[in-house]
């Protein structure tokens, strides 16, 4: 079907740019940034043009010998819950560098360079079909991370950077044993093969419990969710929105890849506290981000709540609510990444981050005005865009299994309109504040043509879910055929 | 005649040595003294690798052994010594040490080190050890004018001694027991003869390990190390923390799996003790250090109990990770100190490292590898050598070590990378550094080169490190 690989072609792309930005892109470093991502775009074309969406196979497989000795092989290859991701993290990359363009004046070089490998890590994550793979990205992804908020980051950039990674790294080696657990159990480190081999309940506990440190940080599910507002707060815009957009995603992916297929009888023992937990970052995240005074912090803790709905439709185990737990994932790297775009967009101007400094926008800036209320309305749920889908499927979800839990998340969307929207009024509505009198703060060409892809997005996922939730539906089926038939044996007990 | 083919490095770097003693007077320039050793250790290592096919394994009335594990490691101390003779160079010039006899002790214990991994006797084996910690003592304390030089030689000395004498004591002990200091003598005789609770025996196997964990500073007989890497010239402490440990944990691997094999319960149980005091002490106390060399000594004893992870199980797979694990870290911890080496007296001080990202990229960016290689974090070598020792741990059993083990590297992760915060993220203080010198530079491209190829391609080595 294909003459190259293109999973790996799309994957390392940027680290390739990267190292040609490092040693040769002192003064062209944007222009080759900006060529390397929409390459990246252009040549994952195929992925999304020719899959199959009626079958819930990995596709494009690649398969490599790489380590004999742990049985170890270097395996890429994507399904309808994949292939959304990796469109994501290419589209993002490539608005990233956009925003990026005039905010970042210092080391120009090493911050494109960063930002690839960053690339690189997240393409590759969603591509790997082994553990060891994902797990190798996974951990590829922490460094220039930590160099982009730490190096380019706010005042209190190197606090965070090390929270950040401290964080992290924490989760992650745990989740580093329970990979060696698994190896030694079972052999290998495939997801396919660990799906079809049915482990011992009272180790998939434990495995259960590792993998957990590991996703839930990256969520972040409450109460590990800390490191999450200082990172998103301190980090320079293009951070904020890989962080927003694909960073917590990987926690969630995490759940999708490995806990629900490989982990099945486990997920039953620990049903109820994770379905607690993520009610609980729901309403706590909202009630915190109501009370926010900083513009990047406040969408930051947003994240929170929203991340607490997509692990709610994860685990409640139905169609519904899986479906809109992926989707509501792509939304919310959508929304919250086009919300931190047109935040770090107005910083660049005014340098100051406090809704309290603001107002009156909307005649000062009313291209900007626009953007910004498209977006509002997109994360607080309004019909005709993108996270009203989401919601619906996954409160629609929670409603069928557990209908008091469906009701703690409609609470969470009416506190999520009102922060969002809240906001929307400090900022927007209003006299226009004497400070920001004089200043240029409408938006200029560049920074629309950064915005626009996603508004693009918001309306037409908002419109026509079907061109996601069709890549989703065999593979979610295929994941719900595993998880019921654990749910059953656990019935029966 | 044949058994000479065994130790052929161990003669050309002796020889090496010897004629570098001779023309001392004539050798002024560190320079071309370091060319010379660089050449013996590459003669060594190609010797040894033409003539390994030749002749028997096993020679000089089954003393010395001339398996794939002696050449394994043989191989290792001949970089080690090369590496470290290049990094030398320039503290040579500056602290007007003169070169020849500083090359010959250098070239002596590499030496030792590789007689050490190829005994197959206890004797032989504390000969090539002793060799390596003599010639070691004098190196610490080389820069005679120095006080702190001084007094890290003789803490170096009294505590090395008295591991020696522990060593030697356990030596004598299991040769009144078996009757043999040859390792498959003493094995057979254990088993022959069911010898394996007899009391003195064991305390003798005891006192083995412990002499042993000396020489790879694994806690609690560790004290030696920060004292002594800092006192030494940079240089020193680099070839210490590569060669030395290496050397010591090329002897445990083959006293333990060879000689001691029926006793496996005995010194496993040591052994999972050392590794454990070793990864939590070495991984807390490096988190408040200032002094570079004595952070990176701290980190040297926490992964000497990681190495120690491998062992433990006393399997073939599990020696062989530990025997990866010592390739890729003296590669790394060389790489490390090289850095340190090539910044002069600036490097010596975390303070050093403030903005080096912007007055030093390529410095910073090399320095960034080798701690994350340090830390464990894959693509890095650091990372496929760690998962090897750790997946054998689980392998035997020891998951609560395991995941100590991962939660020090998180530990660990907090001092390495607080040097790429001082790197990356403040401001330069004071003059950018100069330029590295070439020799440093070459010794820095090599340790990259391992340090990347062992990471992405973790089975590079698989195919040299034979068990013993």
């Amino acid at each position: 079907m294909t003459t190259y690989p293109i999973l790996t072609a799309t994957t390392f792309l940027p680290v390739v740019g990267a190292a040609a930005i490092f040693l040769f892109g002192n003064r062209l470093a944007r222009w080759m940034a900006l060529a390397t991502t929409l390459t990246t775009l252009a040549v994952s074309a195929p992925l999304y043009l020719r899959f199959d969406k009626t079958s819930s196979a990995l596709q494009f497989v690649e398969t490599t010998a790489w380590i004999p000795s742990w049985n170890v092989v270097y395996g890429m290859g994507v399904d309808g819950i994949s292939l959304p991701f990796i469109f994501l993290s290419a589209v993002l990359s490539v608005l990233c560098v956009g925003a990026s363009w005039t905010a970042v004046q210092t080391r120009v070089r090493e911050f494109y360079a960063a930002l690839l490998v960053a690339e690189t890590a997240m393409i590759g994550l969603f591509a790997a079909t082994n553990l060891f793979l994902f797990y190798v990205f996974w951990e590829l992804m922490i460094v220039p991370l930590f160099l982009l908020i730490g190096v380019w980051g706010g005042a209190g950039r190197i606090y965070a950077a090390v929270k950040f990674l401290l964080f992290t790294l924490a989760g992650s080696v745990l989740m580093l044993v329970g990979l060696i657990a698994l190896l030694y159990a079972t052999g290998t480190l495939d997801f396919r093969e660990l799906a079809r081999t049915r482990l011992g309940v009272a180790f998939q506990a434990w495995l259960f419990v590792a993998f957990l440190a590991a996703f839930a940080v990256k969520v972040p599910m409450f109460p590990v969710h800390t490191w999450l507002p200082d990172a998103h707060t301190e980090a320079p815009t293009a951070g904020s929105v890989i962080l927003a957009g694909i960073l917590l995603k990987m926690g969630a992916y995490g759940f999708l890849r490995i806990s629900l297929p490989i982990l099945p009888d486990a997920i039953q023992l620990f049903l109820r506290p994770m379905l607690a937990l993520s009610a609980a970052a729901i309403v706590y995240g909202a009630y915190v981000t109501l009370a926010q005074t900083d513009v990047k912090r406040l969408i930051a803790y947003s994240s929170i709540s929203h991340m607490g709905f997509v692990t709610l439709g994860i685990f409640t185990l139905n169609r519904s609510g899986l479906e809109g737990a992926i989707l509501q994932m792509i939304n919310h790297g959508i929304i919250t990444g086009a919300l931190f775009l047109c935040v770090g967009m107005i910083y660049e101007r005014t340098h100051t981050r406090e809704i309290a400094d603001y107002g009156g926008l909307s005649q000062l800036a009313p291209i900007y005005s626009t953007f910004l209320a498209i977006f509002c309305l997109a994360a607080a749920g309004f019909p005709g865009l993108n996270s009203f889908i989401g919601e619906f499927l996954i409160i629609s979800g929670a409603f069928s299994a557990w209908p008091w839990l469906g009701a703690v998340a409609v609470w969470g969307v009416a506190l999520g309109t009102t922060y969002i929207l809240w906001l929307y009024y400090r900022v927007v509505m209003g006299d226009a504040k004497s400070g920001l009198r004089g200043l240029r703060l409408d938006l200029n060409a560049r920074e629309v043509a950064t915005l626009a892809p996603l508004v693009l997005l918001a309306l037409v996922i908002g419109l026509y879910p079907e061109y996601v939730l069709g890549f989703l539906r065999a593979s979610v089926a295929q994941l719900l055929v595993t998880v019921a038939a654990a749910g059953e044996a656990a019935g029966r007990l | 005649m044949t058994d000479l083919i065994l130790i052929v490095p161990e003669l050309v770097l002796v020889g090496a040595a010897l004629a570098l003693i001779l023309i001392a007077r004539h050798v002024e320039r560190a320079p071309s003294a370091a060319t010379w050793v660089v050449v013996a250790a590459v003669a060594a290592m190609g010797f040894g690798w033409a003539f390994s096919s030749e002749g028997s394994q096993i020679g000089f009335r089954g003393t010395i052994a001339g398996d794939g594990y002696a050449q394994f490691f043989k191989t290792l101390f001949a970089a080690t010594l090369a590496l470290a003779a290049l990094l030398s160079v320039r503290h040579l010039d500056a602290e007007r040490v003169p070169p020849a006899e500083y090359y010959a002790l250098l070239l002596l214990a590499s030496a030792g080190m590789m007689l050490a991994a190829s005994a197959a006797d206890l004797l032989i084996l504390y000969l090539g050890l002793e060799l390596m910690t003599l010639c070691s003592y004098v190196l610490v304390g080389i820069t005679r004018d120095r006080a702190i030089s001084n007094e890290a030689a003789v803490k170096y000395f009294l505590l090395g001694s008295f591991a020696s004498a522990l060593l030697l004591a356990g030596i004598s002990l299991a040769y009144g027991v078996t009757g043999a200091t040859g390792f498959a003598a003493i094995a057979s005789a254990v088993s022959d003869r069911s010898l394996g609770q007899h009391p003195v025996l064991l305390v003798g196997v005891a006192l083995v390990a412990v002499g042993l964990a000396f020489k790879i500073a694994a806690v609690p007989f560790h004290a030696w190390a920060p004292d002594a890497y800092q006192g030494a010239i940079a240089p020193v402490a680099a070839f210490l923390a590569a060669g030395s440990k290496a050397a010591g944990l090329a002897a445990l691997g083959r006293v333990c799996l060879v000689a001691f094999a029926p006793e496996q319960r005995v010194w496993s149980d040591i052994l999972v003790g050392l590794s454990a005091l070793s990864m939590a002490i070495g991984s807390l106390i490096a988190v408040s250090q200032t002094n570079m060399k004595r952070l990176l000594a701290y980190s040297s004893i926490a992964h000497a109990g990681y190495a120690l992870l491998g062992l433990i199980s006393g399997t073939p797979e599990g020696a062989a990770a530990t025997m990866t694990y010592a390739f890729i870290y003296a590669f790394m911890t060389l790489g490390a100190f090289g850095i340190v080496i090539g910044l002069g007296q600036r490097g010596e001080n975390l303070v050093g490292y403030h903005g080096l990202a912007r007055t030093a990229p390529w410095t910073a960016a090399l320095m960034f590898l080798f701690l994350l290689s340090l830390t464990g974090i894959p693509p890095t070598a650091g990372f496929a050598a760690k998962f090897g020792v750790i997946l054998s741990a689980v392998r035997a059993g020891y998951v609560v070590l395991a995941v100590l083990a991962v939660v020090c590297s998180v530990v660990s992760a907090f001092f390495y990378l607080r040097v790429a915060v001082l790197m990356y993220m403040t401001e330069p203080e004071g003059a950018a550094p100069g330029r590295l010198p070439a020799a440093v530079t070459t010794a820095l491209a090599v340790a990259a080169v391992v340090t990347i190829l062992g990471g992405i391609f973790p089975d590079t080595f698989a195919a040299w490190t034979v068990p013993p």
